[in-house]
């Protein structure tokens, strides 16, 4: 049997979060240096919603990001990049020869997929989440060359080990979507309205949507439940729900604190982007303190959890923090609601 | 709650203390000296026993069930979705038949009446060999 190799050559940089990174390092590839924070921001990366009737491993269903594809999207959408999204190849084989065809032409690709088969992912996050991103960049024999941004080095994956994770089931399955950048940006990008349409957004997602468990709303609902949790549910249900909302906010594919530190970066580079804006500054140094407030509110729960017989603070305590958090935030974008560029 | 405003709460540990040490994550911190700023790190310890905890649930889940089904209240099934940490709807999902289905395939009773073939199904889902799904190795 002869063995085929292709080999892109494509730059694995480790990045906070898995879809931004993927996304910044197509654009890297493309020939345009987009940072993972700008992709975040543009691409509308940030979010909160809380869903306390539908539970995801035990517990309700807590999101600090936005839905999946949604920063690739909205990034190469805003800043008028061609850019192809397959969102469901039915025929699992069909899935593996388009990519296969992809890299045939040199075209990096970008999967959603499932964590738990992902053989090389570590071991402690390997539960049924389908969130995942990666990107493929090569393929020799059986095995394709993976950058997962989550992980310090590129990996390698089967074909078998690939496809299995690419029709992994269950909320949020990837059904095999994959995307990509159709060629090299060959002209000058103006990042200018892309950050402002990204901002507005972002702005509208988190204090403009009209229902109460998303943005920051959301928030303040998610922090008048905790106190509610030991008294409903008993102490140690209370502090697995706790336990889940700090995984979300501080594991794997966050950049820490919720992804707040990302936007916090983003806003950063788009004040300076736009001659140093005083705003866009303040704007970003609010939600630098925020972050560091999540992560706070992450350390004494964290605290709490592993000791749960005589916790530091009680559950009253960490839901007034939270909405402290949400006041934050909420000024934050409010801030960025009323911006003039 | 410390002095948020100006730094970080972050701290560099020991690797001693770590539970998890498989790989390294990026993460982005913030203070008001030098701005954002991006490290490369294990995941600090407060945060491992977060993950821990969570592991150690599944544990006791798995256990609960195990204990149903040696006192014949609960089928082999729900004892290797446990253990494969799935819930019904996702093994639907995997199995292609109905929700209603599998959770009548976790009472004793009924599934000693699968057809074959469901039973490989399952089997193969379970990466098991269907005398494993047939006979957990813990009944004795």
């Amino acid at each position: 049997m002869e063995t085929t190799k292709t080999i892109i050559n494509y730059t694995h940089r480790q990045a906070g979060h898995c879809e931004s990174g993927a996304t910044s390092n197509l654009f890297k590839f493309n020939g345009l240096e987009l940072s993972e924070p700008m992709a975040f921001g543009i691409g509308n990366g940030l979010y909160f919603s809380y869903i306390p009737f539908l539970k995801i491993q035990f517990a309700p269903m807590i999101s600090f990001r936005n839905l999946p594809n949604t920063v690739f999207k909205r990034s190469t959408e805003y800043m008028g990049i061609e850019a192809t999204v397959v969102k469901k190849i039915k025929d699992p084989k069909e899935a593996m020869e388009m990519l296969d065809r992809n890299l045939e032409r040199g075209i990096p690709t970008g999967c959603q997929v499932g964590v738990f088969q992902l053989t090389f992912f570590p071991p402690e996050y390997r539960m049924h989440y389908n969130m995942h991103n990666l990107v493929v960049f090569g393929k020799e024999g059986n095995m394709y060359h993976i950058s997962d941004t989550v992980m310090e080095h590129p990996q390698l994956l089967s074909y078998d080990d690939l496809l299995r994770v690419r029709y992994a089931k269950g909320a949020f399955a990837p059904q095999g979507k994959m995307y990509w950048i159709n060629h090299p940006v060959d002209r000058p990008i103006d990042l200018k309205p892309a950050i402002i349409k990204g901002i507005k957004k972002t702005v509208y997602e988190m204090i403009g949507i009209p229902f109460p468990l998303i943005g920051v709303k959301g928030l303040r609902w998610m922090a008048r439940d905790i106190k509610k949790w030991p008294k409903k549910h008993g102490e140690d249900k209370a502090a697995f729900y706790l336990g889940q909302i700090l995984r979300m906010a501080e594991d794997f594919g966050t950049g820490g604190a919720g992804f707040r530190y990302i936007y916090g970066a983003f806003l950063k580079e788009a004040g300076e982007m736009f001659n140093n804006h005083q705003e866009l500054l303040e704007a970003s140094d609010m939600m630098g303190r925020t972050a560091n407030k999540w992560r706070e509110f992450t350390y004494i729960g964290a605290r709490n959890c592993k000791n749960r017989s005589k916790p530091e603070e009680d559950y009253g305590t960490l839901s007034q923090k939270l909405l402290e958090i949400a006041a934050d935030e909420e000024n934050v974008y409010k801030k960025l609601k009323n911006l003039k560029f | 709650m410390g002095n948020p405003d100006n730094k970080a709460p972050d701290k560099v540990t020991d690797d001693k203390d770590l539970i998890y040490t498989y790989n390294r994550e990026l993460f982005y911190h913030f203070d008001r000296e030098k701005g954002f700023t991006q490290a490369v790190h294990y995941q600090n310890p407060d945060n491992q026993v977060i993950i821990k905890q969570s592991w150690d649930a599944a544990e006791q889940r798995l256990e609960e069930v195990k204990q149903l089904v040696l006192i014949g209240k609960a089928s082999p099934v729900a004892y290797y979705m446990e253990k494969i940490l799935m819930e019904v709807p996702m093994l639907a999902a995997y199995m292609e038949i109905s929700k209603w289905r599998v959770k009548r395939h976790m009472k004793p009773g009924v599934f000693k009446k699968i057809k074959p073939e469901i039973l490989a199904r399952y089997a193969e889902i379970f990466e098991i060999s269907v005398d494993q799904l047939r006979k957990p190795d813990f009944i004795k």
